[in-house]
């Protein structure tokens, strides 16, 4: 086969696989990874928590550290950002719009360079990075890139995150 | 810094996310066809394009020359109001990354390593493509990435 057509179709062939591991990773952008199952109540613990306290969570010293006070609310969220971050304005429209909707709902901003230990303890590899996380800092899910707002929703109503808090 | 382009409080310059996006449509379009025609002129087009990315990288993004035909091109045609601006320190980054790989390719055709150079065309256009066709970059992804741990040392080596 002539080299110059070889190539053609190399290219063509390359250009068409990088599109498609493109598009596969940005339809994982922004997924919620939900780590607990609220409808896991009642279970083999028995208790009156509605999670397993096995669940993963943002220690309370990380809270603190970020600033979030999930005193009188139902469910908190945290998200990890960088000053040069475009997305991460995005985000932050979301979750604003989401504590207007929901009284019983918190959130804060934080650098993750200024909380390398939650970083490194998490494994939070990108930012954006949302936390969702219950009163008791139990996480709820995570994401990384922008979620849809509705997703969000979703997770809170799990949570009686509603206007009558 | 060029006046008539907008900044942040702290004078910061920033860009239209759409840029980097049409910016690195042409970069593939160039390099694709450099690596599939190759000889004098595929060599010849590579050089090119580690020109424009010196360019981005060293005297900044207000003088990309890609960025300058968006801006043009947006004027003319009334594309309208960007989407959303970011800061030009990753993108900026990213240029740097590709003119890093581009002076590999460069040296390696200098050097007789033909096949070598290819190879480190084909990664350059790789990965302009993936950002021109869904809007992820890599190079970009690594800045944050390297920024953080730059940041993590400097608070580690101050006392605590």
């Amino acid at each position: 086969m002539d080299p110059v057509l070889l190539r053609l179709l190399l290219v063509v062939a390359g250009v068409a696989l990088v599109t498609l591991l493109g598009l596969a990773l940005r339809r994982r952008d922004g997924r919620i990874v939900a780590s607990a199952t609220p409808e896991s109540d009642g279970g083999a613990s028995g208790g009156g928590a509605d999670t397993a306290d096995d669940a993963p969570r943002l220690d309370a010293s990380h809270l603190d550290a970020v600033g979030l006070d999930t005193d009188g609310a139902a469910a908190g969220a945290v998200l990890l950002g960088s000053p040069t971050c475009a997305p991460c304005d995005a985000v932050k429209a979301i979750l604003s719009d989401l504590a207007q909707e929901r009284e019983a709902f918190r959130w804060v901003y934080a650098d993750a360079a200024d909380h390398l230990d939650l970083a490194r303890e998490h494994r939070v590899l990108r930012v954006p990075t949302l936390f969702v996380v219950d009163a008791e800092g139990r996480i709820l899910g995570r994401t990384s890139g922008v979620p849809r707002p509705d997703d969000l929703r979703q997770l809170l109503d799990g949570r009686d995150v509603d206007l009558a808090a | 810094m060029r006046s008539d382009l907008a900044t942040d409080d702290q004078g910061r310059l920033l860009i239209d996310v759409r840029g980097p996006r049409f910016g690195a449509a042409i970069t593939a379009t160039l390099l694709a066809i450099a690596l599939v025609v190759q000889g004098p002129l595929g060599v010849g087009l590579v050089a090119w394009q580690w020109l424009m990315f010196a360019i981005a990288t060293l005297a900044g993004l207000a003088w990309s020359p890609y960025g300058n035909l968006f801006r043009a091109l947006k004027r003319r045609f009334d594309l309208g109001p960007p989407p959303a601006t970011e800061l030009e320190a990753a993108p900026r980054f990213a240029q740097a990354c590709g003119l890093a790989v581009a002076t590999v390719a460069l040296v390696a055709f200098a050097a007789g390593a033909a096949t070598v150079g290819w190879i480190a065309v084909a990664v350059v256009l790789a990965l302009s493509v993936l950002l021109a066709t869904t809007g992820l970059c890599v190079g970009c992804e690594l800045y944050l990435v390297g920024q953080r741990l730059r940041q993590g040392r400097r608070r580690a080596d101050e006392p605590a």
